[in-house]
């Protein structure tokens, strides 16, 4: 199935990603940054901890990860064949 | 039963497809593994490549018929001064002058997708196995060796030399244990919009050339100065990409909350920069819109420069090694450079057998050895325009404007362009009539839309082995110049290539006083240069396109 929004045009999204990125809570410290960094609204701060709202947007820029300087935020590729693709990039 | 190979390559970008087909060329068992369903489709960039790539790149793209969107002829920055006045200045002073431009091109200006498509396909020409829908998770790691990968389906590829070209974010390099992830500084965040407009809405209000804007930080119309650039936006056929990027941490400390940034900058300067409000937004039609990180700043920490690029038995190339420009944020030929270094180091290391990190240092050594590279990754004026900012100095905004994105670029570029093109007139004598061809050649693809693939526009002429009385002069003077440049060997050896080395510091001496004269000459020749164009871009578009052609050295450079 193939995914795309309003909001983000030119963009479709391929299912099956998998759990491509994780938070470990125990690590976390609700720091935020990975919610402000994050153009796909992926991330929301639930009782002081980075929680993922959703993935369905994501581009796979990995800023998020980036920005967890605890190392709390696991980044991993989509499985093959899944996730964004573009034409216009 | 595992599956092997000699060389397994990690990603279909631009630079993985070059390092694949020069191992083929050489007759290895070559795998090219890339986890989007089609090549390309997950590589997002401006784009302009610029024209060091193509003269100093794999010789197959030079002599071939790759496809882009427009020649680029330079840069026009816009400097904001104030945006509710309407006071802008402007420096376009790197740009290709008449009557060479648009045919000598700054560089060219592509989609990711068709260009990375072409050069997979030539690496499968050329022999490379091609596995898509494939992500590679992780390496196999034996007796302190990489002796392959690991897929997402679970399968064990075994290789003798694994080149990693997956791009910025690295995570199978930080996995193998060759280099740490990027800290947050050094990368940068693009925001990407594509718009559509028609061809000629693009000739009248960009022509060739790439714009940039930089405003006050205060302005709110543009990331902050030297962590993010304002607005680039590089003009295609029938489209055009602007972008904006901002560094994800612009201190030790605080993340910017990007989302909201974004939106406000996009909104204040399409909405107040004249020439867009008035001229491009009633044109535009928004496509798509998407975002990646670049790691602008990677060459600028010394300790980053100097991060591993390889260990027994993998090597690291383009972005994945850190190698995109600090200043142009073009990363495309240092990829296909550090690409085709790669694959001749891991062609050696199997014919030795010998798959060491003490063998392989021969690619680091000559990664730090190109000049090009060298100079691309430690440019310091974008990073400098924050200085600008902090002492609010228009004075040196404009200095580092035009040292970084105008003629200024000569007095730090002279010395590595110079000391380059001797190194490839050493190698190959006729190697300024290839160049001179390939612009020619790609200036007639691009008014033809002609590449590999297609002519999508019937030729001005029929195609026939005669050669008019002009096609057969144009072929002389590059004759002329062949014989010339064998001629005066010596004379490069002896006088030029001492005077490359001290070309920069000259430049920065005699460019003050050379620019004036130079832009003065310009304008007086202006009427004459511009008819001389015209002819000179009729020719192109009446010639046959056989004069433009090089027979490809199947051998390789
Ligand atoms: C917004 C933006 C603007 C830019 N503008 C310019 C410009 O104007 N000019 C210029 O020259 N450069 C520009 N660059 C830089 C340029 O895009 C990069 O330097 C270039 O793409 C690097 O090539 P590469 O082969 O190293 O990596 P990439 O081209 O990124 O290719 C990496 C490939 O590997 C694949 N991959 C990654 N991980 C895996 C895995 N685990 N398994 C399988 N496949 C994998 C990816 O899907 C991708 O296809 C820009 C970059 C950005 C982000």
């Amino acid at each position: 199935m193939v995914k795309t929004f309003e909001e983000i045009p030119g963009i479709e999204w391929i299912e099956g990603t998998g759990e491509f990125i994780k938070i470990e809570e125990e690590i976390c410290i609700g720091c935020a940054n990975c919610v402000k960094v994050c153009l796909a609204d992926c991330f929301e701060i639930i009782n002081n901890k980075a929680t993922i709202k959703s993935l369905d947007k994501c581009m796979e820029c990995g800023a998020c990860w980036y920005v967890c300087i605890e190392g709390a935020l696991i980044f991993n590729w989509p499985r093959g064949g899944t996730g964004y693709k573009s034409d216009w990039g | 039963m595992n599956e092997k190979y000699d060389i397994v390559v990690i990603g279909a970008g631009f630079g993985g497809p070059i390092a694949a087909k020069k191992c083929a060329d050489a007759g290895l068992k070559t795998l090219m593994i890339e986890r989007s369903q089609n090549v390309g489709e997950k590589v997002i960039s401006g784009l302009t490549i610029p024209f060091y790539g193509f003269l100093f790149g794999p010789e197959f793209i030079r002599d071939g018929n790759p496809p882009f969107e427009r020649p680029a002829d330079g840069i026009i920055n816009y400097i904001i001064k104030d945006i509710e006045k309407g006071e802008i200045d402007i420096d376009d002073s790197l740009k290709v002058p008449k009557p060479f431009s648009p045919i000598i091109a700054f560089g060219y200006n592509t989609y990711c997708k068709p260009l990375c498509e072409w050069e997979a396909k030539k690496a499968i020409e050329a022999g490379v196995e091609l596995r898509t829908s494939t992500t590679v998770v992780d390496v196999i790691k034996e007796d302190g060796y990489v002796k392959g990968i690991i897929t997402d389906k679970g399968e064990k590829i075994r290789a003798k030399i694994v080149i990693d070209a997956e791009g910025s974010q690295g995570l199978l390099a930080i996995k193998a244990g060759v280099r740490e992830k990027y800290p947050p500084e050094a990368i940068s965040l693009a925001d990407t919009y594509d718009y559509e407009m028609t061809k000629e809405d693009i000739d009248k209000i960009f022509g060739y050339s790439v714009k940039m804007c930089w405003g006050w930080d205060e302005q709110k119309i543009a990331p902050p100065l030297g962590y993010g650039n304002g607005l680039m936006v590089w003009p295609y056929r029938e489209s055009i990409h602007f972008m904006q990027d901002q560094c994800l941490r612009t201190d030790q400390k605080s993340v910017p909350n990007l989302k909201k940034l974004f939106d406000e900058y996009h909104v204040n300067i399409t909405s107040t920069l004249p020439w867009w409000k008035n001229e491009v937004a009633p044109r535009a039609k928004l496509r798509a819109r998407m975002w990646e990180g670049f790691e602008i700043y990677v060459g600028l920490n010394k300790k980053l420069r100097n991060i591993h690029n390889h260990i027994n038995g993998m090597i690291l190339i383009g972005d994945a090694a850190g190698l995109e420009s600090t200043e142009l944020c073009d990363g495309v030929p240092a990829a296909w450079f550090s690409a085709e270094i790669a694959a001749d180091v891991a062609i050696n290391a199997i014919k030795v057998n010998n798959f060491s990190k003490s063998f392989l240092k021969k690619y680091d050594e000559r990664i730090n050895a190109h000049s090009i590279i060298q100079w691309s990754i430690s440019g310091t004026n974008r990073y400098n325009l924050r200085i600008a900012q902090e002492q609010h100095s228009m004075k040196k905004l404009k200095k580092f404007i035009y040292n970084g994105w105008g003629l200024g670029s000569l007095t730090h570029f002279t010395t590595p362009l110079i000391k380059t093109i001797l190194l490839y007139l050493r190698k190959d004598p006729k190697i300024i009539s290839k160049w001179i061809k390939m612009y020619f050649r790609y200036f007639q693809n691009w008014l033809y839309e002609s590449y590999d693939y297609s002519r999508k526009k019937e030729l001005k002429i029929q195609l026939q082995n005669k050669i008019t009385v002009k096609e057969s002069f144009f072929l002389s003077i590059l004759n002329w110049i062949n014989s010339f440049v064998k001629f005066s060997s010596r004379l490069f050896k002896w006088f030029i290539h001492p005077f490359s080395n001290a070309a920069n510091k000259f430049m920065k001496i005699a460019l003050p006083f050379i620019k004036p004269f130079y832009l003065g000459l310009l304008k007086l020749l202006n009427p004459l240069t511009e008819s001389l164009n015209k002819k000179l871009i009729n020719f192109v578009d009446h010639a046959n396109p056989l004069i433009f052609q090089e027979p490809i050295n199947r051998r390789g450079g």
